[in-house]
């Protein structure tokens, strides 16, 4: 009746049986990933990318062609070439967010000593968008401050180095990657509830019980299974953001790894606290639902509590999974913190007790 | 009726006055009996007359509310780690993770016990070969109820609990199954089994207990039960609405007229005069043709007898 006995077999089925389930391997996998892309590629338009600019290029020398490359070392732009009706076009379509048109006579001007009148560049930008606009505004004026400040052969006086600085404003990216992950930990846990109660129903439990193989083994190695699967979600979601939208971890990685076990384990007690309630697989399915849909809508996962209507905020309060994702936000990515981090560890601790024992006490086995 | 078990050294399983409700129902109430050391031993009874729980106190999954059980000289209350070791399991309709193969099912099962067989002799022993790597889920009932079997087996038990083995199967799957379970008999192992099949006890068991509302009616050899309660024989035929049942009741011989698929039952102690005056019968009211058949009554007929009730109800 040792715990180990049984313990590597009986988790290498738990993982065969749930790996041979596409369902089940599409809703915690395949969906969470799906949610980090969509999310990423809808919310993160304007923040971090850079902006396709068209260039309108009337001149057509040597010193356009230069003023061109000092444009294309600017790491916001995409420059793209076109001629002027099909640069408004596309502006006025939105595939470009500005235009710079070069007037002939441009590269003469710029010749040393040439003497010309001053050549004059058109930007064209749209004042609907006042932020892009202006910031537009300002690198295309320091680009041409540059090139005549080289053209006049003056060094500068001034110059700015940018440093990175993380700042509580994150983008809408790194706000969604550790939100994501806390939510698909939350449903990999409550969605343990339904097999576990299926298994009870055909049994599987009951023919189990009837070995010597111990409870403590059985749950113990569902326990393995589940944390397992919380370790793939947590590379394929944190690789995905970091691939596609540049989200980096900047906090303690043990600190997270911790944090991920904590919510895994945490969500595992009340989806085993679900299975506790319900008599049958329809009934476990039917809560965990319940359960799980105001938790996905008003923990914070897809907008900040800050911007949720007040009535409805103490409900996030109450809610687990408000914790862990900002218990993740904070420490993966640097996120304003809705409660200090120790407070929200607390606050896990305590459902995973709770249910813990609550579960103990009620749970039917056959 | 009281039934007293006689106490035996060779007893696998001794059972005396168990208990069990659940509320204000009486699962068990009150059943004794022995189990000897490689004999196939039937508990009988419709649905809801206390098989299963009784099976499940003897296997260690429920405790009981009264009495002693003792199997393989074990206490099943105080010691069911022990217990559980030792015997073999297969429960009425359990089914297994559908995603796992044959062969993984058993090893795993395997790997819950000190001493397990190589699966590969299980599934060779239960004529599993061609479905060694197929999933559980893909299954047919039959080759489902081998798995289970050899799950049963996996431990090499001494014991063996077997709960509604047949249930589901086609006649020849029924069948099929029936000589595995006499092969494990003759392998000197002991089997408990619960049916509701009346042809399946009397094919297979050593010895029957026919239960009822959580007691033990009747228990002996086949054989003997029946020979206890019919020294008559039963005549039968198709029913006639000219044949009524007062009529048939005040024929020579008969002591009961009863009805079954369709048919007349008349159980009697005088075949040939009952025969003779169901022909006279017959030919003065113009009934023709009657196929008449003799037999000796079955389990089921005592079961009737003595529940006032059908088995498959």
């Amino acid at each position: 009746m040792s715990l180990l006995r049984g313990l590597g077999p009986m988790t290498v089925a738990n993982i065969k049986s749930f790996s041979r389930n596409r369902e089940a391997m599409f809703w915690t996998l395949a969906f969470p990933v799906i949610f980090v892309v969509l999310f990423g590629a809808i919310f993160s338009g304007g923040g971090g990318g850079p902006s396709a600019i068209a260039w309108v290029d009337h001149d057509g020398t040597p010193g356009s062609a230069q003023l061109r490359a000092g444009f294309a070392q600017v790491p916001l732009f995409e420059l793209r070439d076109a001629d002027e009706a099909t640069a408004r076009r596309q502006m006025a379509e939105g595939e470009v967010e500005a235009v710079i048109v070069v007037p002939a006579g441009v590269g003469q001007g710029m010749r040393p000593g040439g003497g010309g009148p001053p050549a004059t560049l058109s930007l064209y930008t749209d004042p609907s968008r006042p932020t892009t606009s202006q910031m537009l505004n300002q690198v295309v004026e320091q680009v041409v401050g540059a090139v005549n400040q080289r053209l006049s052969g003056v060094p500068p006086a001034l110059t700015v180095e940018v440093r990175p600085l993380q700042t509580q404003s994150i983008s809408n990216a790194a706000y969604f990657v550790p939100s994501i992950l806390a939510m698909a930990l939350m449903q990999l846990g409550l969605f343990a509830a339904i097999p576990l109660v299926a298994q009870r129903e055909k049994l599987i439990l009951k023919r189990l019980a009837a070995t010597p193989l111990s409870r403590a083994t059985l749950v113990t190695s569902n326990v393995l299974m589940r944390l397992l699967i919380a370790a793939v979600q947590t590379v394929l979601i944190v690789g995905v953001g970091a691939v596609l939208f540049g989200v980096a971890i900047v906090g303690n990685l043990l600190v997270v790894v911790g944090l991920i076990a904590l919510g895994a384990v945490t969500f595992l007690a009340i989806g085993y606290l679900i299975a506790s309630w319900s008599r049958n697989e329809e009934a476990a399915t039917g809560v965990t639902s319940v359960v799980q849909f105001p938790m996905m809508f008003l923990s914070g996962i897809f907008f900040p509590i800050a911007l949720m209507p007040e009535w409805l905020q103490p409900v996030a309060a109450f809610l687990p999974l408000t914790y862990l994702a900002d218990a993740l936000r904070q420490t993966m990515v640097g996120g304003a913190a809705y409660v200090p981090l120790h407070v929200g560890v607390l606050v896990l601790v305590g459902w995973l007790v709770a249910s813990s024992l609550i579960t103990a006490r009620y749970f039917r086995w056959h | 009726m009281d039934v007293v078990p006689s106490p035996s050294q060779g007893a696998v399983i001794a059972v005396s006055d168990l208990r069990k409700s659940y509320g204000p129902l009486r699962a068990v109430d009150g059943v004794s009996f022995t189990v000897e050391r490689g004999e196939i031993f039937g508990l009988l009874g419709p649905n809801g007359a206390g098989k299963t729980t009784t099976v499940e106190i003897l296997e260690g999954l429920r405790r009981p509310d009264g009495g002693q059980a003792s199997v393989l000289g074990i206490d099943v209350v105080r010691d069911p780690g022990t217990l559980k070791e030792r015997i073999g399991v297969q429960l009425q309709t359990a089914a297994l993770y559908p995603e796992l193969t044959v062969r993984e099912l058993i090893t795993l099962f395997g790997s819950f016990y000190r001493r397990s067989l190589p699966a590969s002799r299980l599934i060779e022993q239960l004529g599993l070969e061609e479905r060694a790597g197929a999933v559980s889920r893909e299954l047919s009932g039959g080759q489902r109820q081998r798995l289970t079997i050899a799950l049963a087996l996996v431990n090499d038990p001494e014991l063996i609990f077997l709960d509604e083995p047949t249930t589901g199967l086609d006649p020849q799957g029924r069948r099929s199954l029936w000589e595995r379970i006499e092969a494990l008999r003759d392998d000197g192992r002991t089997v408990l089994l619960t049916t509701h099949y009346m042809e399946e006890a009397e094919h297979l068991c050593d010895r029957v207990a026919v239960m009822d509302h959580g007691r033990i009616l009747e228990m002996g050899t086949v054989r003997e039960l029946v020979g206890r309660h019919f020294s008559q024989r039963t005549v039968r035929f198709e029913a006639r609405p000219q044949l009524t049942d007062t009529a048939l009741a005040g024929l020579r011989g008969v002591s009961r007229v009863s009805h079954e698929n369709g048919e007349v039952v008349l159980l009697t102690g005088d075949v040939p005069r009952t025969i003779g005056g169901l022909l006279e019968l017959g030919d003065s009211l113009g009934v023709q043709g009657l196929d008449i058949a003799v037999r000796r009554p079955t389990l089921e007929d005592v079961f009737l007898q003595l529940t006032g009730r059908a088995l498959r109800d």
